[in-house]
């Protein structure tokens, strides 16, 4: 396989499942400041800490209500954390790479691009954005089915589920961490709303079924975390992406390198329980894992991807 | 829906026929299909313009244009004779030259032109062939028959559009293909396939095929895309590969490099390769040159084959099909004036008015004159020009350019067309059955170039009754 079409799949791979993570999220967090109390809301800036992109809104100097907020990570152009942007950079690389997918996966994301682009400006308000978020979901989910379906278990399958579970990885770190700092930094906290806010965090993971199944019916901040955190069979927890990351690289050659952060990750992991963290230690274990997933995103472009010089 | 003006040719007959009965409802809807199915399958090709490149739906019409096998099997003849003899040209150019000592072909415009590369003496690929693949456009004059109007031998393109066409309309008029004996077009990535296969020079080991593109940005990258995949072969740009100081070229792979046995090449030769050409050349490889010198890597078509590829040259094509094969050409050419040659020029400059003017050496429809549609200031310009640059520009007589019914504006009218077969020359040579139909959408006009508002249909060689 090419170097250059691996570093294409790798970010068209990430690219789909930022904008699935995006749509999730603000989807539970437009229903979360619905079901809660005048006064008791988080902060729509909450949004934009998850996805890491506050600098880049507040450089608009634009007042952080709603519609401005969800403008910005679903329609803007220019954001390059936005719906819009991701799907149109996922078509891109995908678009570069047609000839090592199977030919739905480029049809697929093409018409996804096509629907982005038309319905994405429009689908800000309340009224519309539901139906879009869910669009983007759905699309998301049956092109991650189609690959699984029909792609080789070659290099480029391999490529894909690098670029997509360390975009998981990087997103649900990210999902902890600004919510329970959220939670943490409210003046009035209520126990009955922070449950609340839990829920709709598992949600957003697609946990809370699992969840309640597991552990049981009412969420608890720190069995969820955990859950979250350590449940190996989980889709979106970060031991089951820790371990799917491991496959699929000790599936390439000259991996030795890439394994030694998520090997540090997974013995993190081992000894990891919310219950027994405080809050500046919790966010220590967010930024040690994302720190990981970033030296194991460098690791994996120098050693697989072109050579920058020729 | 149907114009009723001459009666249709017997190809089109079931054409006819079921456009006859459709009504303008399920017309509309048959094209609004066709443009949903273009834009599903990502059928696109890109127009540059000043600020950005755009990426727009390829233009398609749906009513196919159909020719009887009959009609076409000699055409097939004399396009396979043409190019045997133009590779036969090359070849020669780039060896001992007998044509131009022997007076046939003027010296001075084949070692004068910008495609002739002295870096290609002394090489002879395999089989002879130079031009593997070549599109050669051709148009029906008002007397029913083909004539050729230019052979694109460097890097022609359009032949993933034609088998574009064909998909989407088995998609909107499946119907059709119950009743009517269609010949099918989708073997051509096979043939190209083989056809690069039999160039490699490591025999006894499955050979190691690469499309090179220049990348997303240009015009045709949708192509070579779609023939990659179609091949199987692998999709680089030039920053993909290397040559090593023993000539062997190599692409980076994620698991380490891999050697390459043929480059089926998307790019002119002026930027293969910034070693021996164009030293600014961003897309090339260095040093591929070298590597096919050394016959350690094939290149599909060969460095140097636009030099068979200029309208001077066309006009000698018939002498050329004589000189090597000792044939009579039996595909015509159009009658070409040679501004060089002072008694044409003189005839071109009084009658300007009626003739086409071409560039030698451009492609893609630009600074080109037509006569009949030009003002008189334009005429004057290009007087201009041919004085001061006679070997530049050819003349010719303005054809009456066939139509076909084509839908357009919810309406069925007549427009006018013309054709590019593809030919692949290897150890012997292949005609893709029909080939890409273009058509000039707007009313009366001859310039079929999508880059121009031209259209295409899918092109049909049917047989007879069944």
């Amino acid at each position: 396989m090419l170097s250059r079409v691996a570093d294409r799949v790798f970010w068209m791979a990430r690219y789909l499942e930022r904008a699935e993570s995006i749509a999730r999220v603000a989807h539970t967090f437009s229903h979360l400041m619905m079901d809660l109390p005048k006064g008791t809301e988080v902060s729509w800036g909450t949004l934009l800490d998850i996805f890491d992109v506050s600098q880049e809104f507040t450089d608009l100097a634009l007042p952080f209500g709603e519609y401005e907020v969800l403008e910005f990570m679903i329609a803007s152009s220019e954001n390059v954390g936005s719906i819009r942007y991701a799907i149109k950079s996922a078509r891109e690389n995908a678009r570069t790479t047609r000839d090592v997918l199977p030919d739905e996966v480029w049809e697929s994301v093409n018409e996804l691009h096509m629907y982005s682009k038309e319905f994405a400006e429009k689908s800000v308000a309340r009224r519309n954005r539901f139906k879009f978020l869910n669009h983007v979901v759905k699309r998301c989910h049956a092109l991650n089915g189609l690959m699984m379906t029909t792609q080789r278990r070659d290099h480029t399958y391999r490529f894909i589920k690098l670029g997509h579970l360390l975009e998981r990885v990087d997103v649900t770190t990210r999902v902890v961490a600004t919510v329970s700092q959220a939670i943490d930094s409210r003046d009035r906290s209520n126990p009955a709303f922070d449950a609340l806010i839990w829920a709709g965090f598992l949600e957003s993971l697609s946990a809370i079924g699992n969840y309640r199944r597991c552990v049981g019916p009412m969420v608890e901040p720190h069995s969820a975390v955990n859950f979250v955190f350590l449940e190996p069979e989980l889709p979106r927890s970060i031991v089951f992406c820790l371990n799917g990351i491991r496959k699929a690289l000790t599936d390439l050659k000259r991996h030795e390198q890439a394994l030694v952060p998520i090997d540090e990750a997974l013995a993190m992991l081992e000894s990891f329980d919310a219950e027994k963290l405080s809050p500046a230690s919790m966010h220590q274990v967010v930024e040690d894992l994302q720190s990981c997933a970033e030296r194991l995103s460098i690791i994996t472009s120098t050693t697989w991807f072109l050579p920058v010089t020729r | 829906m149907m114009p009723s003006e001459a009666p249709p040719r017997t190809a089109s007959r079931r054409l006819y026929d079921f456009f006859s009965k459709i009504s303008p409802q399920e017309m509309r809807e048959r094209s609004v299909a066709a443009g949903l199915a273009i834009r599903e399958m990502g059928v696109s090709f890109t127009v540059y313009s000043s600020d950005e490149n755009t990426d727009r739906d390829w233009p398609f019409d749906v009513i196919p244009r159909a020719i009887t096998s009959e009609e076409w099997a000699p055409v097939v003849q004399g396009l396979q004779q043409r190019s045997r003899a133009l590779n036969a040209f090359i070849n020669d150019i780039y060896n001992e030259q007998r044509i131009l000592s022997d007076g046939i072909v003027p010296a001075d415009v084949v070692l004068g032109s910008k495609n002739f590369k002295k870096v290609c003496m002394g090489m002879s690929p395999p089989f002879g062939a130079w031009a593997h693949v070549c599109g050669t456009d051709l148009v029906r004059d008002i007397d029913g028959q083909f004539y050729v109007l230019e052979d694109n031998l460097r890097v022609p393109s359009g032949v993933a559009y034609m088998l574009e066409n064909r998909e989407v309309t088995k998609r909107v008029l499946p119907e059709l293909f119950q009743d009517c004996d269609i010949s099918p077009v989708d073997d051509y990535p096979s043939q190209l396939h083989s056809m690069l296969a039999s160039l490699s020079p490591r025999k006894n080991r499955k050979p190691v095929i690469v499309v090179l593109t220049p990348g997303i940005f240009n015009s045709a990258y949708f192509e070579h895309a779609f023939l990659a995949h179609s091949m199987g072969a692998e999709l680089v740009e030039g920053a993909d590969l290397f040559v090593d100081h023993h000539n062997i070229v190599f692409m980076h792979t994620v698991d380490g490099p891999v050697r390459v046995d043929v480059v089926y090449r998307r790019i002119n030769d002026e930027f293969i390769d910034p070693e021996v050409f164009r030293a600014d050349s961003m897309i090339g490889v260095p040093g591929i040159m070298r590597a096919w010198r050394d016959n350690k890597v094939a290149i599909a078509n060969a460095p140097g084959s636009g030099v068979a590829d200029d309208k001077v040259v066309y006009a000698f094509v018939p002498e050329i099909i004589r000189y090597y094969l000792g044939e009579e050409p039996t595909l015509r050419s159009v009658k070409t004036y040679l501004c060089m040659d002072p008694v044409d020029r003189d005839y071109v400059l009084k009658n300007i008015a009626h003739l086409v003017v071409k560039p030698a050496n451009e492609s893609g429809g630009q600074g080109l004159l037509i006569g009949p549609h030009a003002t008189v200031e334009q005429h004057e310009l290009f007087k201009q020009l041919i004085r001061e640059h006679p070997r530049n520009y050819i003349a010719q007589p303005t054809l009456t350019l066939s139509t076909a019914p084509t839908y357009v504006d919810q309406a069925i009218e007549p427009r006018h067309l013309d054709l590019r077969p593809f030919i692949l020359h290897g150890s012997d040579v292949w005609v893709t059955p029909g080939g890409l139909t273009r058509v000039a959408l707007r009313k009366g006009s001859l310039v079929v170039n999508s880059s121009q508002g031209g259209g295409s249909k899918d092109t049909w060689i049917v047989g007879g009754e069944r």
